[in-house]
């Protein structure tokens, strides 16, 4: 959690910063009578850190706000399961009141090769991102396939 | 299960999956046909034979290809000369 939050730090501080840098003294003295309230992360990262973005951040409020084009919401394990299970629920060879996540793809689900085949394409296009076939034929179970993305996605705990 | 041939087979499914997406009958139509056809030969068990399916299984690839740029190229033509 703190990671991501410092990875955000960073990255809300990597662009605005090259343009801000001449006005930085400016920036200072603008930032310093805010109230505590209006800075969102100073008790999570740490203080160097801290007393930069808010400079950054508090004459950038509104360009901040705009700014979340490409940034998806955080996966977590809970998100990533139920769009693991969502996809299989719409797979028309899966009967959804059979589906658990630990149900094994052919010796619970009665599929073949083919198919798990397939269910892994279709992950690949919810999750965008290519499963290698070495790694893909070891995935068996909807359990399997979350720690999989889980892992590749750097979500943990 | 560990014929070293099957890396490919899976291989092959998948590109041919992948490149049916856009198959003129519809994505199902396609996805069912290549699996009966997979299905067909599971059984197969001779590498050479299984080389020779892969082998056409390329071939089929390559058409597919053809296919779809034949169906661009008629797309644009019919736009630019449409009394033809």
């Amino acid at each position: 959690m703190a990671s991501r939050v410092l990875a955000r730090c960073v990255r809300l501080l990597a662009r605005p910063s090259a343009r801000l840098c001449p006005v930085n003294a400016a920036v200072r003295a603008a930032a310093a009578p805010l109230p505590l309230n209006q800075r969102p992360f100073s008790i999570l990262s740490c203080s160097q850190r801290t007393r930069q973005t808010d400079q950054i951040r508090i004459p950038g409020s509104l360009a901040q706000l705009c700014r979340q084009y490409g940034d998806l919401p955080p996966l977590t394990f809970e998100s990533i399961k139920d769009r693991v299970m969502y996809v299989l629920k719409l797979y028309d060879k899966i009967n959804p009141e059979k589906l658990q996540a630990t149900s094994h793809f052919m010796k619970d689900l009665g599929l073949d090769s083919l198919d798990q085949v397939e269910i892994i394409m279709a992950m690949e296009d919810e999750f965008g991102f290519e499963i290698p076939d070495a790694e893909a034929e070891k995935l068996m179970t909807p359990q399997e396939i979350v720690d999989y993305i889980a892992d590749k996605k750097d979500v943990y705990e | 299960m560990a014929n070293p041939l099957r890396g490919e087979v899976v291989r092959l499914y998948k590109n041919l999956l992948f490149l049916g997406r856009e198959y003129p009958k519809g994505a199902n139509y396609f996805r069912e046909r290549l699996k009966t056809a997979f299905m067909k030969n599971r059984d197969e068990t001779d590498p050479e034979k299984i080389k020779t399916l892969i082998a056409r299984g390329e071939f089929v690839i390559k058409e597919l290809e053809a296919l779809y740029y034949l169906r661009k190229y008629r797309a644009l033509k019919k736009r630019y000369y449409e009394d033809d």
